[in-house]
């Protein structure tokens, strides 16, 4: 009896043994066939959610084109920059660039790739206005909780035909690290004085007044629900939710509505060869304010933490894809603006100086 | 004392209000499954067990022509079979033979300690947890993984079946070891061929709870597993769970359509193994 | 000999336990090392300031910890009247009937259901009520949330009260209905003193789970890192704030979050320890 009660539990224990065996086995099994195969990849990323229904369009015509996944998670800009410094994904989308701060704590030398341009529309639920009219200065008070009525004399004098409702108002923010609260809060900076002293551009910031909700999605979702609510999200969002969006006032005094036009308006101008730049408050007379591009960061050196080079060269692969005609055409399909041909030839030039072991990735 | 009269019109008016506030507690989980059906019966059909949860696009574009939204959960659901299948490797037999241990010696300051710090697994919040799987699993590993989620929630079920072994093994008579031994079986034989046997229905419902609850959990996973768009059965790569994916749904407008669906379908697996659970006790008691 | 392998691995798993409850102590505290050596311990519980700009970073988890507080303690106060009735149909009207056996289930499944779940709830169908009551003008807050978990927590304080009520020993109520009591007499004279700790026990319990909740409060309080005013403001609880920010915090902003982790864990432990002792007191 003992024996086989021995023999029972030895028995169970390889069964066990077995079933584990088998598991990594599967999956090392899976990874291995995955290297082999250069027609199946599958490349990992995360980040922004202001450019995600465009990446999406993007990454799914790639895949049917190419066979090759991308898995992008809308995590937010900040968890985009986290997830590639914690090397758990391909690459990172954010729509801030890193600073130079930001680039010395990463562990490597990383290079950012432009990817479109957008807007950043400032969408509200008060379902009785249409046309609404805002500036800068305003929006800074609505966020500082200088403006907490819909019929207040600051917005009144910028929409002087309209009778506004005489009811609260509700501004909405990410409660998450975002470059969308990164582009918008850069542009409150260079219009109000007051912002800038009191709250300052950052992708997360210390809010005075309002409603924290999660992503892009979130906060157009918490608008579309939230008589009252004001706030700042992608225009794609807005769009698609038929949420009404504000014109805002540019520097030249012009109302903007948020459009394929105006938001490449925004762009014209020199670009840095590291394509590093901000396009809000352009001096454009017809150019959006809170116009911004969205970036995709990766490492230079593509050899760290035992990628493969089948590995790097998909990625690299699919960022040129990026940048071609195909897929810039698809950006206005979605309300974002393509790349103007500075960006895409600084972008170019970036990703030729991607390497692995020291070799250009692409040929 | 006052008055009979008064003494009974009180009786019976706090039994009344005891009982009316009592039922008042059924409305909630009939109004929650009313209206997970009422919202997201049209959306459960075929592709929706078959098919990965839809991009933000393929929904914008289908609600703009009024369809309804393409894709299903298949993703969620593949995800969390696997992330709840490994988690169950995991914690079943070590929960069994703790819960074994502390039956075995119950009074001993090694079993005192242990089953004090059950409780103290116990009543970590899930949240924390997350982030113990996350410094665990995630940080040596360098990606976001269905075992970083599964070892999340086998820490959670651990206690569970510790509990629950540990009460069903003390349940039983203890003649039953005894005469086990005195037939001069011995000590391991008696434990795996008599008791654990006899205790099997007190240990399966343990253990089908055990999952149930961790079936619905999203906070850990959250931080461990992070969620993927397609079927994954790679436990070292992102997986996406039925939860994870009612929280995205959640936070994206153009899929929240689906959240009503998958919850249904979430909180009916859930409903369906606890009352499973129930009803094996039940007999089990009988017997 | 086999016998000792076996026995041997019984107390291995044992340690097992061992190690992943100091495991996670250790992480929790290593983690959170740097912020607290960077502010100290008193003046990152006291501080309300939660600024993650770069040039005047500054973390306080005190915002947090009230929110938590609040939340918990309000769901606490709001459970009470529905699950102590509960309570007392299960545990001392109907005990054994099926009626009870009805009731309980019920409310045992009440406790199955995911946590995210009952947010949708709360934010699809209960927001609109605090909205039309005009408590606030966009329904999320430190109330709504409150009463979301209060439902939550009915479950865990409902069952094990029903319990220690059926527990309380029948010749003592017999004697008292001999001297002519009614039955709301008998509970107020018999039942409640004699079972009053066991439920004091259970709503501890109870409260242990309301600190922990994450998703629900997070779908419904705002998340906002302000210290709440009023019950009708927007707030975070700390286990909130994990959840929103966790994913991108890095420095000393994830260090922040683990000890906002750790004084959870510690807290939750903490009343786990007092229900669990009193209720040793009483067998």
């Amino acid at each position: 009896m003992n024996q086989k009660t021995l023999k029972l539990i030895l028995s169970e224990m390889k069964n066990l043994l077995i079933i584990i065996l088998a598991i990594a086995i599967a999956s090392c099994g899976n990874s291995k066939k995955k290297d082999s195969d250069n027609k199946k990849m599958n490349i990992a990323a995360a980040g922004a959610t202001f450019p995600l229904p465009f990446y999406n369009l993007a990454f799914k015509t790639y895949q049917e084109k190419t066979g090759n996944t991308v898995t992008y998670g809308g995590i937010g800009s900040g968890g985009g920059i986290r997830s590639l410094k914690d090397k758990i994904v391909d690459f990172g989308g954010s729509d801030a660039y890193l600073s130079d701060a930001e680039m010395q704590e990463m562990p490597y030398a990383t290079v950012h790739i432009p990817t479109c341009m957008g807007a950043v529309v400032m969408a509200y639920n008060m379902p009785e206005l249409k046309d609404l009219k805002l500036s800068g200065e305003v929006v800074a008070d609505i966020y500082l909780g200088k403006i907490t009525k819909w019929n207040d004399a600051k917005i009144q004098e910028l929409n002087p035909r309209i009778t506004l409702p005489d009811k609260g108002m509700t501004p909405v923010y990410r409660s998450d690290g975002s470059g969308t609260t990164f582009v918008f809060s850069d542009y409150l900076t260079k219009v109000s004085n007051d912002w800038k002293e009191n709250v300052g551009t950052g992708k997360s910031l210390k809010w005075p007044v309002g409603l924290a909700a999660k992503g892009n999605p979130g906060v157009a979702g918490t608008i579309s629900q939230t008589p009252g609510a004001i706030g700042y999200v992608g225009s794609e969002y807005a769009f698609s939710l038929n949420i009404p969006m504000a014109q805002m006032r540019n520097s030249s005094g012009n109302f903007i509505i948020p459009n394929t036009e105006s938001i490449s308006a925004a762009a014209k101008g020199e670009m840095p060869a590291d394509t590093r730049t901000m396009i809000t408050n352009s001096s454009a007379p017809d150019a959006y304010p809170i116009s911004c591009f969205t970036w995709i960061i990766l490492y230079k050196e593509q050899a760290y933490a035992n990628r493969t080079l089948a590995q790097a060269q998909a990625t690299v692969k699919l960022l040129d894809w990026m940048l071609s005609p195909e897929a810039q055409a698809l950006t206005t399909k979605v309300h974002y603006s393509p790349l103007p041909q500075t960006a895409v030839a600084n972008a170019k030039t970036l990703l030729n100086s991607i390497s692995f072991e020291g070799k250009q990735v692409l040929k | 004392m006052s008055s009979l009269r008064y003494r009974t019109i009180k009786d019976k008016t706090f039994f009344y209000t005891t009982c009316f506030l009592a039922s008042l507690t059924v409305i909630p989980l009939f109004a929650i499954i009313w209206e997970l059906i009422k919202k997201g019966y049209k959306q459960i059909n075929w592709s929706f067990f078959t098919e990965s949860a839809p991009s933000t696009l393929d929904a914008m574009l289908a609600r703009n022509t009024g369809d309804i939204i393409p894709g299903g959960i298949a993703n969620g659901i593949t995800g969390t079979l696997l992330m709840v299948a490994l988690a169950a490797v995991i914690a079943i037999p070590i929960g069994i033979m703790v819960g074994i241990h502390l039956s075995e010696h119950p009074k001993t300051k090694f079993s005192n300690i242990t089953r004090f710090l059950t409780d103290l697994i116990q009543g970590s919040p899930s949240i924390v947890i997350g982030i113990i799987a996350y410094a665990w699993i995630v940080k040596p590993l360098g990606s976001y993984s269905a075992l970083a989620g599964s070892v999340a929630l086998s820490i959670m079920m651990l206690p569970l079946i510790i509990r629950s072994t540990e009460e069903t093994l003390k349940m039983l008579p203890g003649s039953l070891k005894e005469a086990g031994l005195a037939l001069g079986a011995s000590y391991t034989s008696v434990i795996l061929k008599v008791l654990l046997p006899a205790a099997f229905g007190g240990l399966f419902t343990g253990i089908l709870l055990a999952i149930s609850r961790v079936m619905g959990e999203t906070a850990p996973l959250m931080l461990t597993a992070l969620g993927s768009t397609a079927v994954n059965w790679d436990v070292l790569k992102p997986t996406s769970a039925v939860p994870l994916l009612i929280w995205e749904f959640y936070n994206d407008p153009n899929l929240i359509d689906m959240i009503w669906s998958s919850s249904l379908f979430l909180l009916m697996l859930i409903l369906a193994l606890n009352i499973i659970a129930k009803q094996i006790a039940k007999k089990w008691r009988v017997q | 000999m086999r016998d000792l392998i076996f026995k041997r691995l019984l107390s291995v798993c044992c340690i097992l336990i061992l190690l992943i409850s100091a495991g996670m102590i250790y992480s929790l505290v290593s983690g959170s090392v740097p912020t607290l050596s960077h502010y100290g311990f008193f003046q990152f519980i006291g501080s309300t300031e939660w600024d993650p700009h770069p040039d005047r970073e500054t973390y306080g988890a005190l915002s947090f910890i009230v929110g938590t507080l609040l939340t918990s303690f309000l769901a606490l106060i709001f459970c009470i009247p529905f699950s102590l009735p509960v309570a007392l149909f299960t545990g001392e009207f109907f005990r054994g009937k099926k009626v009870a056996v009805f009731i309980s289930s019920i409310i045992d499944l009440l406790a199955g259901i995911p946590s995210i779940v009952y947010g949708l709830w709360g934010f699809y169908t209960f927001r609109p009520i605090i909205i039309e009551l005009g408590i606030n003008s966009q329904g999320f807050g430190i109330l709504t949330s409150s009463i979301i978990l209060a439902i939550m927590i009915i479950p865990y304080a409902s069952s094990l009260s029903g319990e220690f009520i059926s527990m309380v020993p029948n010749e003592l109520k017999e004697a008292a209905y001999s001297l002519g009591a009614t039955r709301f007499e008998v509970i107020k004279t018999v039942t409640f003193p004699s079972a009053g700790s066991g439920v004091f026990a259970s709503y501890i319990l109870a409260l242990g789970r309301a600190l922990g909740e994450t998703m629900a409060v997070t779908m419904l309080i705002g998340n906002t890192n302000n210290l709440p005013g009023s019950l009708a403001d927007t707030g975070n609880t700390m286990a909130s704030i994990i959840a929103n920010q966790f994913g991108e915090a890095d420095g000393l902003k994830l260090s922040s979050l683990i000890a906002i982790g750790l004084l959870l864990f510690l807290i939750t432990a903490l009343i786990n320890l007092v229900a669990k002792l009193v209720i040793k007191k009483l067998n």
